[in-house]
């Protein structure tokens, strides 16, 4: 097959615009081949309603690394980001809601009407997090070391890390060896009382995972979340998520990717084991030297390779690999303001959560780990509407509901027959805290897990591309002795979230992966 | 000058590892007293004679996880101890199904061929496998872990080189290493094996003692946990002591007496006694002092420093950390006298399959459901249980003909949410016979008489702090580094002169005997060097 391009990347997920900008930048000639009609994948912006503008997938960033924002200039390519202030409200069953304050100090002065213990020990918990964040913080915008045969460069660098860790302190340094082998109840407990406040923190340590808060090694999530916050935590970009895709885009395209949508890769060509190029559904052939797939591990071995190309205990490691999602999405177009009766007459809070303690949140899970849909799911509701007007007529609002658990495979019945069931449980549940959510409710969209998988081509409907649980993390992510973004098959690369760090939109993957694209392919290949 | 007895060490609890650390001190000619609270040694790992003639193994009741080292340099062989090998396994299905295997490889392979060709063909690889990744842990099992938080070089060489192991290890198996120390026992399974049974059963060890489902990730570790086995150098062997596990005990008490250490029981210690800052001897309950220029406890951590001593005294963040220190245990015993052997709905008649182990818990399913009730703080409905009948294999545990029926409960959390144990622990008991009824139809027509053992008994009977088997649950963040408290996993404590020699310490619970043989050097070093 003929290289008309030095790389072509299957998917204009973000992850796979921020390769495509990283190698253009490099002077490749590159090609994003997307099968939607629009950019972005999973960070969209759709109408639900006549002028209701909500973010199907991803309503909140927060994670997107600051490097990449700054190399690629994206602010000038109109990227803002707006802040969530109070990051989060907790809704509490009947008691006061707490709202959690992006400064530490007046969320503290929050929780003391609750409980003044627990106002004591909140900022000392977020610094010690921040600490342990920092930490980790590093380790994203890299690739991870070779088992086999680390370099000396990979030696200094987790050398440094180490040292950095004994920097804490050792109270801190025992803490960062800790909590991510402990569940989030363990290390909940030892700092709150506050049922509603470890309820909170959970929430953000167990956000897309499948998994309930009693589960050891969950504690991992809360390093996770506290990474994210340091990073400038949870916000809203201006003009909706797909603001983000649009700026990326533009990013790429300024850097020389070519972009096109509405093309669908149907499979990746490849000749003596090595990747040459791919093929659209509509037949037609397009070659490269080197393909990235920013498609989920399942999709990209499993659907767009024959099993021919792969031996077989590789194709098992990716069969194994856990990639069932547990999470549905309600968008709800509202003509009226929300109201909150906990909260004060005209208060509209950029985000709440609805789950008031662990247990409810363990009950939740129990109900999903044997296969059915949680009686009583979690609640994380957006309301973008609250800080961006424009994406909604004047004076109406839009809720985005991350729904928590809602297994993908059902061990009874078919998603088709259960969504509509599940929108209503939904609307239940949020016309306790939200009186007027169905009087209000002008347009609804419920995503289930098979939705998620249909619209935006994420197996399982995981959001993350795969489970974020220590066993795939890091060198292990997706599959052991894959984890450096390459794959068994030559000059094939995963830009997405199934490769480290894994799932959130932080841009990390797409960016390491054509780190390493550059570091195979040091000179640009002939362009034959 | 202070009154009362001068001793070189004095070993608080007579439990199997605070034997040990008693016959270690006295091998090395110390002057040493082990105090035992009871009227009999043995700790947990006891028999008793609860009803005429029938001796029943009260709570611990098979052994295979002693250290080769601790038989060989106690020569406990020579006090009495002797194990009889448990060869096979059950697993009765309630679907007319069960599993039933012997110890050799052959025979269990066609068993498990009767249900799954794959899973027959996979078992030998993942023997081969947990027996190799056990050879990787076993070494770390009877060292002292070196200080993660020091900055000497020494002990950071000594950090590197627990890793050393590692590189013995190819590529493949580093990776497969770190999945199974991070994975759930299930979803390590499901990735190997299509049989229910067999999952359950070889899940169930991934969970047993601890307060976890085989659905908890970490789980799959504790499967290699109880991998340790090691009777005649055979991986996942387990055995019967000749006596009940009280025997070993016995065996234990001789051997350091025979060394020259003193072992007085009804001798409960009420305190430990500090000056300046070091332990200088304990006070009993009956007011009586003993004095050593060295204490080792093997009671648990929890006992230890926040009953035996004044929590004032300690450091603070040691103090937080003891009280974060997680054991709640999850279990209870039931034991019964019975006038024959039982006939399983399954399997009935006399067989092999009644003188090994039994599971009853059919599923991984079933088992993780059973966690569930406990989770929110009741025992479980349908309760995992391991069941076996030493008395199968050793007449001296009942009258001729007659049979002990020794059962190991999950779950059974110690706090309740409703009622005391007290109150329910006969109701837990029934609970029980119902769910092995259904496996054993005319089981209640055999009993001569019940034991229940709750985890509340257990720590009333036996000082375990909330009834918890292992001395504090064992999850990693309680591990290595992390046992008891981090910074303290080395025997020593804030204390000068106060040891932990018990299962509270590195490398945690179950009959080992190797945190008692640890500390013992620990302490030995420290006298030699006159820290202590």
């Amino acid at each position: 097959m003929r290289s008309e391009y030095d790389a072509i990347v299957v998917g204009g997920g973000h992850n796979g615009l921020v390769a495509a900008a990283y190698l253009g930048r490099a002077g490749r000639r590159v090609l994003v081949l997307e099968k939607r009609p629009a950019v972005g994948g999973a960070v969209a912006t759709e109408e639900i309603a006549k002028g209701f503008r909500a973010p199907t997938g991803a309503a909140l960033a927060g994670m997107f690394r600051p490097e990449i924002l700054e190399e690629l200039q994206l602010a000038r390519h109109g990227l803002a980001f707006l802040p969530c202030d109070p990051a989060v409200v907790a809704l509490a069953d009947g008691g006061k809601p707490l709202r959690m304050w992006r400064d530490p100090n007046r969320a503290a002065a929050e929780i003391a009407s609750v409980s003044p213990a627990d106002a004591a020990a909140y900022p000392k918990f977020r610094a010690l997090m921040a600490k342990i964040a920092g930490v980790v913080d590093p380790l994203l915008l890299s690739i991870p070391p070779s088992i086999s045969a680390p370099s000396l460069g990979d030696e200094w660098f987790l050398l440094r890390r180490a040292l950095r860790l004994r920097r804490l302190g050792k109270e801190a340094m025992y803490d960062a060896l800790r909590i991510p082998f402990m569940s989030l109840k363990a290390v909940l407990d030892e700092w709150f009382e506050t049922e509603l406040l470890k309820a909170s923190f959970a929430l953000h340590g167990l956000f897309g995972v499948f998994r309930g808060p009693w589960s050891p090694y969950t504690g991992f999530g809360l390093i996770h979340h506290f990474v994210a916050e340091s990073n400038g935590g949870w916000s809203f970009i201006r003009g909706g998520s797909a603001s983000l895709s649009g700026a990326l885009a533009a990013a790429a395209q300024a850097a020389g990717a070519t972009i096109r949508t509405g093309a669908e890769v149907r499979r990746i060509a490849t000749a003596d084991g090595r990747a040459t190029g791919v093929e659209l559904a509509s037949g037609e052939t397009i070659g490269a030297s080197v393909v990235l797939s920013n498609a989920d591990p399942k999709r990209t071995f499993l659907t767009l390779l024959s099993s021919l190309d792969l031996d077989a205990d590789f194709l098992m490691r990716v069969r194994n690999y856990q990639s069932d999602g547990c999470l549905a999405k309600v968008n709800l177009a509202l003509d009226a303001p929300p109201q909150i009766p906990a909260l004060g007459a005209a208060e509209i809070p950029p985000r709440i959560q609805i789950a008031p303690s662990l247990e409810y949140i363990e009950r939740a899970y129990d109900d999903a780990k044997h296969g059915g849909i949680s009686e009583s799911p979690t609640l994380d509701v957006a309301i973008p509407t609250a800080v961006d007007p424009s994406l909604a007529p004047p004076g109406k609002h839009i809720l985005s509901v991350l729904v928590q658990y809602t297994p993908y495979r059902l061990k009874r019945g078919k998603w088709d027959d259960r969504r509509e069931k599940l929108g209503e449980r939904v609307l239940d549940l949020l016309e306790e805290h939200v009186p007027n959510v169905r009087s209000a409710l002008v347009g609804m969209e419920t995503l289930t897990p098979a939705d998620l998988e249909a619209r935006f081509g994420l197996t399982g409907g995981h959001i993350f591309h795969g489970e974020m649980t220590l066993h795939q993390q890091y060198v292990l992510r997706p599959v052991p002795g894959w984890g450096r973004y390459r794959t068994p098959i030559e000059n094939l690369y995963l830009c997405g979230s199934g490769g480290h760090p894994g799932g959130g939109i932080t841009g990390a993957p797409g960016y390491n992966a054509a780190h390493a694209v550059l570091e195979d392919h040091a000179r640009a290949p002939r362009t034959s | 000058m202070q009154s009362g007895s001068r001793y070189d060490a004095i070993v608080i609890g007579a439990g199997h590892n605070g034997l040990v650390t008693g016959a270690y001190l006295a091998k090395a000619g110390k002057r040493v007293v082990v105090l035992e609270r009871r009227r009999i040694v043995g700790g947990a790992t006891t028999t008793d004679e609860i009803y005429p003639g029938f001796k029943f193994t009260v709570l611990s009741y098979v052994c295979s996880m002693l250290r080769p080292e601790v038989i060989r340099e106690l020569n406990l062989p020579a006090f009495g101890f002797k194990v009889i090998p448990q060869e096979c396994n059950f697993i009765p299905g309630l679907d007319g199904e069960y599993l039933f295997y012997r110890g050799d490889e052959e025979d269990t392979h066609n068993a498990v061929l009767k249900f799954s060709k794959r899973d027959a063909e996979a078992l030998p690889r993942f023997d081969a496998l947990m027996a190799r990744m056990c050879k990787f842990i076993q070494p770390l099992l009877t060292m002292t872990v070196p200080d993660i938080g020091s900055l000497n070089p020494f002990e950071l060489r000594k950090l590197l080189a627990l890793a050393a192991p590692l590189r013995e290890l190819s590529e493949e198996e580093v990776y497969e290493f770190a999945r199974i120390m991070t994975m759930s026992a299930a979803d390590y399974l499901d990735e190997w094996f299509e049989t229910d049974l067999l999952k359950a059963g070889l899940s169930a060890s991934g969970v047993i003692g601890t307060f976890l489902g085989p659905r908890s990730p970490g789980t799959a570790y504790v499967l290699l946990h109880h991998s340790f086995g090691e009777l005649d150098g055979a991986y996942r062997t387990w055995g019967y002591v000749r006596g009940g596990t009280g025997a070993l005990a016995e065996a234990i008490a001789n051997a350091a007496r025979h060394l020259g250490a003193e072992v007085r029981v009804n001798a409960p210690v009420r305190s430990i006694l500090v000056k300046d800052g070091r332990a200088i001897g304990v006070e009993l309950d009956t007011g009586e002092k003993l004095y050593a220029r060295v204490v080792a406890s093997s009671a648990d951590p929890k006992r230890t420093f926040l009953k035996l001593l004044e929590p004032s005294t300690l450091p603070q963040d040691f103090v937080r950390a003891i009280r974060n220190f997680n054991i709640e245990g999850s279990s209870g015993k039931v034991n019964l006298a019975l006038s024959r052997l039982p006939d399983f709905a399954v399997l009935p008649g006399n067989g092999p399959h009644l003188t090994g182990d039994v599971t009853i818990g059919p599923s991984m399913d079933y088992i993780e459901r059973a966690y569930e009730d406990a989770k929110y703080g009741d025992f479980s409905r349908r309760p995992y249980i391991d069941m076996c009948m030493p008395s199968a294999l050793d007449p001296t545990m009942a009258p001729p003909g007659k049979h002990i029926m020794s059962m190991f409960i999950q779950y059974a959390p110690y706090h309740l949410k409703k009622g005391t144990w007290p109150e329910r622990r006969e109701e837990f008991g029934d609970t029980v016979i119902d769910t092995i009824e259904e496996h054993i139809p005319k089981i209640r027509d055999i009993i001569l008489h019940r034991q229940v053992v709750s985890p509340w008994d257990m720590e009333q009977d036996f000082g375990l702090t909330g009834g918890n088997i292992f001395h504090g649950e064992l999850t990693p963040n309680q591990l290595l580094f992390f046992r008891p408290a981090p910074g303290w996993a080395r025997y020593r404590t804030p204390v000068k002169g106060l040891y932990l020699c018990g299962s509270g310490a590195h490398p945690g619970g179950g009959i080992m005997g190797a945190p008692g043989r640890s500390a013992a050097r620990e302490i030995l070093k420290d006298m030699s060097i006159w820290k202590v």
